[in-house]
């Protein structure tokens, strides 16, 4: 039986995103890098607000951009899981969010005047270290 | 909507001090239920709505209907179903904490004794204690216990974290926002503290010189304004003709521009200026507000 897993969350004021979508992108990335696994429960909604420190409708709009966009699924009143892995954005979608990610990222190396082969070596070992753990 | 999903609502209020508008034919519409935030710079006519919606004011022209009722004509059952906190959380200094407990429970019908305990067990008052013996942020958490458990349709909070401590601004927000009483309640919030709007408001309301200037969710006001920084030859263009121009600054040659609702279009009119480089990015919500409140604020007339 499912249980709810511990949600290590921070989050900023003051940061130019906002709070709803800084938990977007909080939870995008553990269900990503496996840190919350399939199946997992979420926090409730009041739960995560005052773990967090804010207004619960906050997180109820996080948790349903997320559910709308297929991480979570919610399970009539039991609450919110991690649901299975589909791809959730259009082929075009992807193509242009790395071309957005790369683009940023070469930004910031090339000043850095490295070896491109020593930046890919480092890039590729952190994409596996964020590959979902296949054991647990 | 009909008129009692509006917790408040004013039409073509104005209020004039002498020479002075306070109130410049404000009509504002607040949708009953979660958090409103009310902010503007000092003198936007906050303090003067709130006296006119609780009654003490007079309006010069125009109406304002608080819950349905003209805020002129309140009777003591229509009073009961509003909560109202201010900064100064004033409270006779010689009664204890149950003399006065006592009185609010008589006072009204619908007094939520469980709630009372609930949101005061927040902080370490004793019921023997006098208000004068209470810390400025026990005083705070005592009259958000005293306001939510008459249990009130709409909750008026004027500042009500202003000097608090850190912990005693946190027990206060998590009584707010968790306490059983505050689901069914409107909440009407002034602040100048952006961090704790962020937290807290689910509606941003910006009042500038007596006139509405924004309502919608925090987020989408942050959205609408845009950093940006170029390197435009000279003094640049009159600041008159920069479109949506919030604030301009120069520094280290370069011309740093705060705009609202400018979109990528806004790179062309600095290029046109003569600009090469071109830099942009979003802002946090301190900086949206306080930009946008700065974009009025009286400056000697010589720039």
């Amino acid at each position: 039986m499912a249980r709810t897993q511990a949600l290590m969350l921070e989050i900023a004021t003051g940061d130019a995103r906002p709070i709803s979508k800084q938990i977007v992108d909080g939870v995008r990335m553990k269900v990503a890098t496996g840190e919350l696994a399939l199946g997992v429960q979420l926090p409730s909604v009041r739960g995560l607000a005052q773990q967090l420190g804010i207004n619960p409708n906050t997180v109820a709009k996080a948790y349903a951009e997320l559910t709308a966009e297929g991480w979570l699924e919610s399970r009539q009143g039991l609450g919110l899981f991690v649901a299975p892995p589909r791809q959730r954005l259009s082929r075009a979608e992807r193509d242009k969010r790395l071309d957005e990610a790369v683009s940023r990222f070469v930004h910031d190396v090339v000043a850095l005047d490295l070896p491109a082969d020593e930046v890919l070596v480092r890039l590729g070992l952190e994409l596996q270290a964020c590959a979902p753990k296949k054991t647990a | 909507m009909t008129v009692s999903d509006y917790v408040i609502q004013t039409r073509d209020l104005s209020k004039r001090y002498g020479s002075k508008l306070a109130l410049r034919h404000l009509d504002l519409n607040v949708p009953r239920g979660r958090i409103h935030a009310i902010v503007g710079a000092n003198g936007a006519g906050k303090s003067t709505l709130f006296r006119i919606l609780l009654g003490f004011l007079p309006p010069t022209a125009g109406d304002a209907r608080i819950l349905g009722r003209d805020s002129q004509r309140l009777t003591p059952d229509d009073r009961g179903r509003i909560g109202f906190v201010n900064e100064e959380h004033t409270l006779p200094g010689w009664m204890s904490v149950q003399a006065i407990t006592a009185a609010h429970r008589r006072l009204y019908p619908r007094w939520d004794q469980q709630l009372f305990d609930e949101v005061l067990g927040h902080y370490h008052v004793l019921p023997t204690q006098k208000v004068s013996q209470l810390s400025r942020g026990e005083r705070a958490g005592f009259n958000l216990a005293l306001a939510l458990a008459q249990g009130p349709e709409l909750l008026v909070l004027d500042e009500p974290t202003l000097g608090l401590d850190v912990v005693a601004k946190r027990a206060f927000l998590e009584a707010l926002m968790y306490s059983n009483g505050s689901d069914d309640c409107t909440v009407i919030y002034c602040s100048h503290q952006m961090d704790e709007i962020e937290r807290v408001a689910d509606n941003l309301i910006i009042l500038e010189q007596g006139e509405l200037a924004n309502m919608s969710p925090p987020e989408d006001f942050v959205a609408r304004v845009t950093y940006w920084v170029a390197d435009v030859p000279f003094k640049g263009p009159d600041p008159r003709t920069v479109p949506g121009l919030l604030q301009v600054q120069r520094l280290d040659g370069l011309h740093h521009y705060l705009v609202l609702d400018q979109d990528d279009s806004f790179a062309d009119f600095l290029r046109a200026a003569g600009a090469r480089s071109i830099n942009s990015m979003p802002v946090g919500l301190d900086r949206a507000v306080n930009g946008f409140l700065a974009k009025n604020h009286a400056a000697p007339s010589a720039a």
